[in-house]
């Protein structure tokens, strides 16, 4: 089993308007901007269940792209409620650690935390 | 003659009373309260994290034992008592709040007692002290109407257009089968099942519950996913019974609840073995073993092995789970050292900081 923490929320908030962050339990923190975020929605309209494209495209996004509300999904990862309507993706947890953009979890050197 | 017994020597005596559970003294688990010193008596309350515990007796006898050794004792009197831990913040919850632990009952295969085992465990918990529910989740095939003599009852409902469940056995239930017909199947698609589930869990008044016990449908569908997505489920057990074919399927189940970050506390081999009421000899009717085979290869806790008892589908169908008609038996027994093992694992589970609090915010904007 993996380690638990790192893929288990301590805080989840708004960090600005165009950013949303988590605070893992490992101490990590991750931060999503909001329109990377809408892009990377990985529900079955945003990708096609088959072939596993992605059907959503940047141009398709309004630049403002914002969440209106962000609720739970039982203990393992979260719905956003978009400005553009969209609701139907479920953002596991892990997936969104494995989003996350820092330069430590891409392999770089220095992390921007 | 001076007296120095005070209470802080009551305290440092009981630091060597460990709870084997939670593996911490129990002073440190803040377990120790209202001492109170008259004399040479020593009277205290050790409060635990659930009336189910399995191991209250050695605990007491522990207790007794490391404050009687003191200079100065000449009694000593333990009152044990319980308070339930649960979820963060579960009085507030949006879904199902006042309900401390939500315990799903699952398989991955149909046909293991999983409903017999859910309806008797509930029993068991009563029995023990605590305050449970049972909701069947079973849409298509609900049997606790039956299981509790229920059959044809209708629940009432509040001003506020909330279900009350039925009370049989000290268990308040809810199922399907009070709200439709028992002889017009349910044939709904997948939409209304979510839609009945979604009910269940915020229209009924529950009221103070310990543990509520989900009796879910078999596999890995519909309604067990809607359950993992809307209830903040506190942990799942899996119900199994001895044969390759039924191991396959609990693991998957097993592997559905690890994929969704609900604890699951353990499994449990139904059907495990024969006992033969006239000669006393075990019968292994099924093979067994299997479930603790799983338990070994996945790490998690074997939670027991039931008998197969013919009295237990004879009590069932009469409306009387075997931990209530016949609770002198070995099944019966058994059936209550599982739902302690379940109140300890969920007692350990709860302990452990690593869950996801709740969110539910709205989004704030300059413009707004």
């Amino acid at each position: 089993m993996e380690d638990q923490g790192r893929v288990t929320p301590a805080e989840i908030r708004q960090v600005d308007e165009q950013t949303f962050g988590i605070t893992w339990q490992d101490g990590h923190k991750s931060k999503y901007p909001c329109d990377l975020l809408r892009l990377s929605c990985p529900c079955a309209a945003c990708v096609d269940e088959l072939t596993g494209k992605r059907q959503v495209t940047p141009d398709a996004i309004p630049k403002d792209i914002h969440p209106l509300r962000i609720q739970s999904v039982g203990r393992y990862g979260i719905q956003i409620r978009w400005s553009d309507q969209h609701s139907t993706g479920i953002y596991t947890f892990d997936f969104l650690r494995e989003l996350c953009l820092c330069t430590v979890c891409k392999g770089g050197e220095k992390c921007q935390n | 003659m001076t007296n120095n017994l005070t209470e802080q020597k009551v305290l440092e005596a009981l630091r060597s009373v460990k709870d084997p559970d939670l593996k911490r003294d129990i002073v440190s688990l803040g377990f120790v309260k209202n001492i109170r010193i008259d004399g040479g008596r020593v009277c205290f309350d050790v409060e635990l994290t659930t009336p189910a515990c399995p191991v209250k007796d050695q605990l007491k006898e522990d207790c007794i034992r490391s404050v009687r050794n003191l200079e100065g004792v000449s009694g000593v009197e333990v009152n044990m008592k319980s308070d339930v831990k649960g979820r963060a913040s579960f009085e507030t919850a949006k879904v199902l709040p006042g309900v401390r632990n939500i315990i799903a009952v699952a398989s991955g295969k149909g046909g293991v007692g999983k409903s017999t085992v859910a309806a008797n465990l509930a029993v068991a918990l009563v029995k023990a002290g605590a305050k449970v529910g049972l909701l069947d989740c079973d849409i298509y095939g609900p049997s606790m109407p039956l299981m509790f003599g229920l059959v044809g009852r209708k629940p009432e409902v509040t001003s506020d257009e909330r279900i009350v469940p039925i009370e049989a056995h000290g268990v308040h239930v809810m199922s399907i089968g009070f709200l439709t017909s028992d002889k017009t199947p349910v044939i709904w698609r997948g939409p209304m099942v979510h839609q009945m589930i979604q009910q269940f869990l915020t229209r009924v008044a529950w009221g103070k519950l310990d543990y509520l016990i989900l009796d879910l449908p078999p596999g890995t569908g519909d309604a067990q996913l809607t359950l993992t997505q809307t209830a903040e489920l506190s942990g799942a057990v899996i119900v199994t019974t001895p044969q390759e074919v039924s191991l396959v399927d609990a693991r998957k189940g097993l592997q559905m609840f690890e994929k969704v970050k609900v604890p699951v506390l353990g499994i449990i081999e139904n059907m495990s073995y024969f006992s033969c009421p006239d000669c006393g000899k075990v019968f292994e009717i099924f093979g067994r073993g299997g479930a603790r085979k799983i338990s070994e290869e996945l790490n998690v806790p074997l939670l027991g092995e039931i008998p197969i008892d013919p009295a237990i589908v004879e009590t069932g169908d009469r409306g009387m789970p075997m931990v209530a008609a016949r609770p002198d038996s070995l099944t019966a027994k058994v059936y209550g050292i599982v739902a302690r093992a379940i109140a300890a694992q969920m007692s350990i589970a709860n302990m452990k900081p690593d869950m996801a609090k709740a969110v539910d915010f709205q989004w704030k904007t300059k413009g707004a």
